[in-house]
């Protein structure tokens, strides 16, 4: 019966145009990833009417290879230009570019690539074996976890800070202010919105991100042009890529890509959470864990691991929750179960029992998205490197064109292009002073949550009490408390130790 | 006489050119603004119109979404549009309740409505409890208990509408929890964070079936062809209508034949069969309403908005 199932699900999936479609759908999640500005459920939108005069699984199954695909794009702007390519790659950015910089994109890119493919693997695995367990917790959780959650993710601002915490937790502040700007979460009434146009409907968070790290890292690129070599490659010609050493490598650090995995996986199944904030929470546990902390930001390959394999982690651990009850863990997911539901495919509880060919064949289907990323990837990085090839004058420009597009073409409102010019100003204001970018983006993801979920909390029962009664509520604070602990101590030991020496940057 | 014969040309190139215009329309793609997020319900059953469209004019229809304070910064540029009937945009109860709140000054009034082509029936949901399980129970566990009853709703949207004309019909308390959307209510409601939620057909039935939920009652005149074992509200004695019904605008000053070809070409659209299988399987009710009948509808349903609107500001 359920191999019956999965044999017919892979039947479906192995059809040859179904194949051709997905390898499209890759390539097509991977570039609009790598361009900064354009997202991936941008990519997922476009294909979603094609889907729907496909059947149902091969359509899903387009529609997963271009999530997986878009889960790695991000990397390579990240890698070779120190921009994010989307959110989930913010952490990314930390450490493959400083190697990139250091003479090694081949390997940065590599060590990416192959995190996100074992991230995505490991993910489709815990998907397979613990879907309905997991996804029972992940929709039992009330609102007082996710605050008690959202007050721990707060505290890896301090793994985000850079030189100074002083500095690290302003920009963080600035960050939670910022995302109070527009109509609040719950009744949608105007805030700080001083009547105009442009700030009413708020601060969307993707114009945030490209405006703080893609305008302020161009704005840094055209700064640096004075000092020469600015139409040189950045980077040596001779480009080492050695694929399967790389490979080893990754699988030389077992525990960090498994621990990575889980939390992308754990991560994704909360409804609401996501990969921009497991890339940053993976890194922040590899570099607490890590016996050389230091190394971190630098161009320590772990940094790229955690980050890459904890955000394609995510695309498994979306579709637990989706699969086992039909909810869906995340935007994209959303889409995914809508595509369905048009089908007449009625996405519920019920839909591994009613629709098991269905359901297995997106399992099947994850694991040849992933296969299909990994190769479309390994054929075309030499490609993507030229990037690096072209003169800053060009690339500039060009990238900035695209983000401006792309923050255009994420809700169609003109007013967010002045917001994204104001933003992307702050930002390099702020990064020319050396205040860290990362916290500031945290608390505008974070800060919405946050508040969402304390006055929903407060909503449903009056007694602030409850949040430490529950109890994975006061394990979360408890972690909370420990990680404020633990960051303290080891600034202390740190300013003990030595002055900081200066180019411990969160990126650049 | 030259000039007599100028006007006479002109008027007959007018009388040929009006109709020759709405026969010709459309004659190229038509933007269809769509003020709400990608995924959702507004979304999914849009993009099915637009194809149905797109198949009966012969013209594409871009789907471009301008979500935003609750649908209504979309709905604002879209005023701005020439009324041309080249771009068209979609409203639904959640306009009234933004207006009578004062989150927007559009109001339904400023647009043509061109068609109604989908209604969602909503039903009032029951997480699985200890207390109650069905209309009743819940009546007299509320009583009992004033505020005791966690109502799931989206504060100031059309569910909290819709609960409010419930906790009024039944003369009883809930304390509200404010979702976003529906699949977040329905996912609070599933996980036992809150006791009660207004859900629909797409979202909730599926936990029907898994006995998770409960469908207490349905806010249409007669019981639904897809939960034909629901009871409606008014079966049970509270005579509410409880349903999200989208429609196609247009900017006011559109040229009325151009509105009336839109009528039509909407009207061949929404029945196409294979337009019409996905609109139910979206959890659409099979219904059209044209120009005329729709914008009576709207109007009726101001009044009804007016009489229950005080308790959303609660």
């Amino acid at each position: 019966m359920m191999l019956d199932a999965f044999l017919a699900g892979a039947h479906q999936v192995f059809a040859f145009d179904t194949l051709i479609y997905m390898l499209i759908g890759s390539v097509a999640g991977i570039v609009a990833a790598a361009i900064p500005g354009f997202t991936v459920t941008m990519a997922i939108i476009l294909t979603l009417p094609l889907t729907f005069t496909m059947g149902p699984l091969q359509g899903v199954s387009v529609m997963l290879s271009v999530y997986v695909g878009g889960y790695t794009g991000g990397l390579i702007s990240a890698a070779l230009l120190g921009i994010p390519g989307t959110p989930s790659s913010v952490a990314t950015t930390f450490d493959a570019y400083p190697m990139a910089r250091g003479g090694e994109p081949g390997r940065a890119l590599s060590l990416g690539v192959w995190s996100s493919f074992f991230g995505t693997v490991i993910s489709t695995i815990v998907l397979i074996l613990a879907a309905p367990p997991l996804a029972m917790i992940a929709v039992k959780l009330g609102p007082w976890e996710y605050f008690s959650l959202i007050v721990f993710a707060l505290t890896i601002v301090a793994s985000l800070v850079g030189n100074s915490l002083m500095r690290g937790l302003i920009a963080g502040v600035i960050g939670l202010g910022l995302a109070t700007i527009g109509p609040d979460p719950m009744m949608g009434q105007p805030r700080l919105t001083f009547d105009s146009a442009i700030l009413t409907p708020g601060l969307p968070f993707l114009v945030v991100l490209i405006g703080i790290f893609a305008i302020s890292q161009l704005m840094g690129e055209v700064e640096d042009h004075g000092k020469g070599n600015s139409s040189d490659a950045l980077i040596p010609d001779v480009i080492e890529f050695k694929t399967w050493a790389v490979m080893r490598e990754v699988l030389m650090h077992p525990v960090n890509l498994v621990r990575s995995s889980l939390v992308g996986v754990f991560i994704g199944a909360l409804p609401g959470a996501g990969g921009s904030i497991a890339n940053l929470l993976a890194y922040d546990q590899a570099k607490r864990s890590s016996k050389n902390p230091e190394e971190f930001g630098k161009g320590n390959p772990d940094g790229v691991i955690a980050s890459e394999a904890g955000n394609s982690a995510t695309a498994g651990g979306g579709l637990i929750p989706m699969i086992a009850l039909g909810i869906p863990g995340s935007a994209v997911d959303a889409i995914l179960m809508a595509a369905l539901m048009v089908h007449g495919i009625s996405v519920g509880p019920r839909l591994i029992m009613d629709n098991a060919d269905l359901a297995y064949g997106m399992f099947v289907a994850m694991v040849v998205a992933s296969l299909m990323m990994l190769v479309v990837c390994v054929l075309s990085m030499r490609l993507f490197l030229r990037v690096t090839d072209i003169p800053k004058q060009f690339i500039v420009p060009t990238v900035m064109i695209c983000c401006v597009i792309g923050a255009f073409a994420l809700n169609n409102r003109v007013t967010d292009l002045y917001l994204l010019g104001a933003i992307g100003l702050v930002g390099y204001g702020l990064k020319s002073i050396d205040y860290p970018l990362a916290p500031l983006v945290l608390g505008v993801i974070l800060g919405p949550i946050a508040e969402t979920n304390l006055r929903r909390a407060l909503m449903s029962d009056g007694d602030w009490t409850v949040f430490f009664t529950r109890p994975i509520s006061a394990v979360l604070l408890a972690a909370a408390l420990l990680s404020v602990i633990f960051s303290v101590r080891s600034v202390l030991k740190m300013r003990k130790k030595d002055r900081p020496a200066t180019d411990e940057q969160d990126g650049d | 006489m030259f000039r007599k014969i100028a006007v006479a040309a002109g008027l007959l190139a007018a009388a040929i050119a009006g109709p020759a215009q709405a026969q010709d329309y459309p004659e190229k793609p038509i933007e269809f603004i769509v003020p709400w997020g990608p995924g959702g319900g507004s979304d999914t059953l849009m993009r099915i119109v637009a194809m149905g469209l797109s198949e009966v004019t012969g013209q594409a229809v871009p789907i471009v979404n301008m979500p935003g304070v609750g649908g209504t910064v979309g709905l604002a540029e879209f005023a701005k549009r020439p009324a041309d009937g080249y771009t068209i945009s979609q409203i639904h109860e959640g306009l009234y309740t933004a207006n009578k709140l004062g989150i927007t000054e559009l109001s339904y009034k400023d647009f043509i409505p061109v068609a109604l082509v989908t209604s969602s029936p909503q039903y009032l949901v029951l997480s699985k409890n200890e207390n109650f399980s069905n209309l009743e129970e819940l009546k007299a566990y509320a009583e009992a208990n004033p505020g005791a009853v966690r109502a799931g709703v989206t504060l100031g949207g059309v569910p909290h509408l819709h609960m409010a004309m419930i906790e009024e019909a039944l003369g009883v308390e809930f304390s509200y929890v404010g979702f976003r959307d529906t699949g977040e209510r329905i996912r609070a409601a599933v996980g036992g964070n809150v006791d009660i939620v207004i859900g629909d057909v797409a979202s909730a039935s599926e936990f029907v079936k898994n006995g998770d939920l409960i469908f207490a009652g349905v806010g249409t005149e007669e019981r639904t062809s897809e939960e034909p074992d629901v009871p409606t509200m008014a079966e049970q004695g509270y005579d509410l209508s409880m349903a999200v019904t989208r429609g196609v605008v247009l900017p006011a000053g559109t040229p009325d034949a151009i509105v009336e070809a839109l009528d039509a070409a909407l009207e061949k659209a929404m029945a196409l069969p294979d337009i019409r299988e996905k609109m139910t399987n979206a959890g659409s009710a099979d219904i059209y309403l044209g120009h005329e009948a729709y914008k009576a509808y709207l109007d009726k349903l101001d009044g009804e908005v007016d009489k229950v609107v005080g308790k959303l500001q609660g």
